[in-house]
């Protein structure tokens, strides 16, 4: 359903995400997962045509046979909220201050073409399947009268209004506190269509996707079902990543990753991850290509 | 060198820096004496010592733009510093007791002198004590004070909830040391720019007041005046008018230009508290 | 929101009242007898004290403070030492000239900023952004009088086109006294339009980064429409407060304007009152003007608060 070959963002002459290629089948929930800085954002921005200011995409993405980069804005504003939805980090300020929640809702509905009086009446509906309680008094509500993760409830029956075939989650429950959360992820795993979530969280991964993309330096290095990357990890970073999020017994120090992400277009030629790898030589200063049928990995010293 | 050069600072400063070296030039030398009235040079046309001609009584152009800069800078100054003494304090008392009576009392007054403007004191003021450089200035003075408060109020409250503030509280320490210690220093740079954006206020007031007759009065030089005088004579004496506009709006932009750039280069995360006028 | 809204007015009220007693304290009860200055200097001792009698300047200064307030809830605004003819009917005469010129202003002021400063805002990284940026910044610092004195320069001395002064009604010309306006409201406009520009793309520039917008891109409207929906009344919030400020300067200007375009409004009466010494009458304009900015001041306020929901 989703396509994605070959992507590449740019600000200016800085590579931010470079050749990404993956797709997602029809019902299918894909995590994407990376540190900060990795590009992961940067890849669902794109997605949607939403790049801020002076940063650009090439490459092909197809959402069933409608291209998603490289078009100009007129055509894919009509994919927006449509065919596709996006939920951001930021539930505080993701909602217009000024508008009172359900015309919020009811917006996405009359842009895309239905009558106003039914896209009010729907909106209602829509709060009371995200499970905000007393979903009519909501949407009289302004934003600043709720608390976030009502916010984010709000943000994701905006996302589905519409029924779209593919959602994006930019880190949808960072924000809340942690018991929230969960009731978050659990709407969402149940609610969503097609859905590419990004975290950097592993278990909100494994509790909400199939299958994995592992990015790092704005490549993905590592991706394949969530059972097998997780119990068996190739790429040395997505090993290292998985190190450091165990649960490590009292007294023994919790192992991390050497060193810090570097800034965007800092990243050694070749395998991006070698100047933080312990197993890095020689031959990895020529970039490794992402092989394997299933589960694939671009590294030229895997963990096995 | 906490920031960066940037244009609007050194356009500011150049033209700050031309009017202040104007007015201190002039206090040794003016090409001619500028309150001379000379009936024969009447009108004289720009050149032969006379860079920028004469006006009606022959005083020479060039002589009193140079004079002129001197009372917009002392009325500029005078009033400016009447309002940052006194709108300072009263602002930073109403920011460290941002719920007290005090501050509500004061932020009231602020309003209520707010709503007279300079110029309405001014004219009051001269209409009972009769016009000149002091009633403008004390008018002009009085009328930034809200201005001053308010900014100062809007930076300490920033000042009061930062860590090191709330450990001197913490420790004990009395208001008075925290304000001297720690706010005074840290809303500085703030209420530099907000002087430097007032200095352009004043003058832009010290011109009209001067161009009403409530301000500087003859035969001492002021741009303001030299408009007045000059928009009779509009229709065949056009250069008149030119060059104490030009001198004014060349101050104005300076010191408007010096505000943000300064604002800019001293602490860019305080660029959120506006400047007021 | 009635709450604060009874709140507000009480504010308005006691400001007023506190205005008011600031402004007889000023005029009334500083040196200079009016009875004095009418008869001048040769006046005999008895003349002087039965005119005090007349004007009422003999009583005590409270007395004289509750009769003159008193009038002026009734519209009563005293009767000139100077010209004895009653202050109040010259007001209402002048107040609708003033008024005129300045909400003229204003509007111009409005219809220039805020598409050029909307503009500049969105273009804020090209060449023609930057270009209305420096211009306001230029316009910012022309006085309204000198730009006043510069069209008069332009459109009446070079081109003609305009007279350079001087008021006719519109009751005795419509056409001509659209053209006396013309240069006055300019005047205002102009220099307030630069000053509003800067305002109004900085403010455009902040909602610009705000997150809202970028969700009702993903929505499926454009940057433009996304702007324009959800945009510019957030915009207005900050520009609005910058608005009554203005306000108050533009009426500040309308009394030099006026004295540059020989304009028959409050300013002029003002500056007259004052040549002639007449206190009453300057007291009774400056009490207009003040009791003016207050309540924009407090039309302001309640349009914020009718903006924006957070603040209800």
């Amino acid at each position: 359903m989703l396509k994605v070959d070959g992507l590449t963002v740019r600000a200016g002459s800085v590579e931010l995400v470079h050749d990404v290629s993956f797709a997602i089948g029809p019902g299918e929930r894909v995590g994407l997962i990376g540190e900060s800085g990795s590009g992961k954002s940067l890849t669902a921005l794109s997605l949607m045509g939403l790049l801020p200011e002076g940063v650009a995409a090439s490459g092909t993405a197809r959402l069933g046979d409608r291209d998603l980069v490289g078009v100009p804005e007129s055509r894919i504003k009509e994919l927006r909220g449509r065919e596709m939805s996006m939920v951001f980090q930021e539930p505080m300020t993701a909602l217009n201050p000024l508008m009172r929640v359900g015309a919020q809702v009811a917006e996405v509905m009359t842009l895309h073409g239905r009558a106003r009086r039914e896209a009010r009446a729907r909106a209602v509906e829509l709060l009371e399947r995200v499970r905000l309680s007393e979903p009519a008094q909501i949407a009289r509500a302004y934003p600043h009268q709720l608390s976030g993760g009502q916010r984010q409830r709000v943000m994701l029956a905006i996302a589905l209004a519409n029924e779209p075939g593919l959602l994006i989650c930019d880190e949808p429950t960072t924000a809340l506190d942690v018991t929230v959360q969960k009731q978050m992820l659990e709407l969402i795993a149940e609610v969503a269509p097609a859905l590419l979530f990004i975290t950097h969280d592993l278990a909100v991964v494994a509790s909400v996707c199939e299958r994995v993309l592992v990015m790092y330096g704005g490549r993905v290095v590592e991706s394949g079902p969530i059972r097998e990357v997780f119990a068996r990890p190739r790429h040395r970073y997505t090993e290292g990543l998985l190190a450091a999020s165990k649960l490590t017994p009292r007294g023994t120090r919790l192992p991390t990753i050497s060193g810090s992400v570097p800034p965007a277009g800092r990243f050694p030629d070749g395998c991006v991850f070698r100047n933080r790898c312990p197993h890095a030589t020689p031959a990895c200063e020529t970039a490794p290509e992402l092989t394997g049928d299933g589960h694939a990995f671009a590294c030229w010293h895997p963990a096995d | 060198m906490r920031g960066r050069m940037n244009a609007g600072l050194l356009v500011g400063g150049v033209l700050v820096g031309m009017v202040v070296l104007a007015a201190l030039v002039s206090f040794f030398w003016t090409p001619h004496d500028p309150t001379l009235v000379d009936a024969a040079g009447k009108l004289r046309e720009p050149g032969d010592g006379y860079l920028l001609g004469a006006d009606k009584f022959g005083r020479d152009t060039f002589s009193q733009l140079m004079v002129g800069a001197r009372t917009t800078l002392y009325v500029g100054i005078v009033a400016v510093g009447i309002a940052a003494v006194v709108g300072t304090p009263l602002g930073m008392a109403a920011g460290m007791t941002p719920r007290g009576w005090l501050s509500e009392l004061i932020m009231r007054v602020n309003d209520l002198v707010f709503a007279f403007p300079a110029l309405l004191l001014a004219v009051m003021l001269g209409a009972v004590y009769g016009a000149g450089t002091l009633t403008a200035m004390i008018a002009i003075g009085v009328a930034t004070v809200p201005a001053f408060a308010r900014v100062a109020r809007a930076a300490t409250l920033q000042v009061m909830v930062t860590d090191y503030v709330l450990a001197a509280r913490a420790a004990g320490r009395r208001r008075p040391a925290i304000a001297f210690r720690h706010v005074l220093p840290n809303i500085g740079s703030v209420l530099i720019v907000q002087a430097s954006v007032s200095f352009a206020i004043a003058i832009l007031a010290e011109a009209a007041l001067s161009f009403l007759g409530f301000g500087t009065r003859p035969p001492t030089p002021s741009w303001g005046r030299m408009l007045q005088e000059s928009q009779e004579l509009l229709f065949s004496t056009p250069r008149l008018a030119l060059w104490p506009g030009l001198a004014i709006a060349l101050a104005v932009l300076g010191f408007n230009l010096l505000g943000d750039g300064l604002r800019d280069f001293l602490d860019p995360k305080l660029r959120r508290i506006r400047a007021e006028g | 929101m009635t709450l604060y809204l009874l709140k507000r007015l009480a504010v308005l009220l006691a400001s007023t009242a506190v205005a008011a007693v600031v402004v007889f304290a000023f005029m009334a009860l500083l040196p200079g007898d009016p009875a004095e200055i009418a008869l001048g200097v040769n006046a005999t001792p008895e003349a002087v004290a039965e005119l005090r009698r007349q004007f009422g300047t003999d009583r005590a200064p409270v007395a004289q403070f509750l009769d003159w307030a008193g009038g002026l809830l009734q519209g009563d605004f005293g009767t000139s030492y100077v010209t004895t003819a009653p202050v109040g009917p010259q007001i209402a005469d002048r107040l609708g000239v003033t008024a005129v010129l300045v909400l003229g202003g204003m509007i111009l002021a409005l219809v220039i900023a805020v598409p050029l400063g909307t503009f500049a805002a969105v273009h804020h990284r090209n060449l023609l952004g930057a270009a209305i940026s420096a211009v306001s910044q230029v316009g910012i610092a022309i006085p309204a009088f000198l730009a006043g004195i510069l069209l008069v320069f332009v459109f009446a001395v070079q081109a003609q086109a305009l007279p350079s002064g001087g008021y006719v009604p519109i009751s005795e010309n419509p056409a001509e006294w659209l053209r006396s306006l013309l240069l006055p409201w300019s005047s205002l406009g102009l220099v307030q339009g630069a000053v509003l520009t800067r305002y109004v793309r900085s403010a455009v520039l902040d909602v610009m980064r705000e997150d809202y917008l970028r969700t009702a891109r993903a929505k499926g409207r454009g940057s433009t429409g996304a702007l324009w929906r959800h945009g510019l009344r957030n915009a207005s919030i900050p520009v609005v407060t910058v608005l009554g400020l203005q306000l108050a300067t533009l009426l500040v200007g309308a009394v030099v304007v006026e004295r540059v375009f020989v304009v028959p409004g409050l300013g002029d009466l003002l500056l007259n009152g004052v040549a002639q010494r007449d206190l009453l009458l300057v007291q009774g304009v400056v009490m207009v003007l003040v009791a003016a900015v207050l309540l924009i001041n407090f039309v302001v306020d309640v349009a914020y608060h009718l903006l924006d929901p957070r603040l209800r």
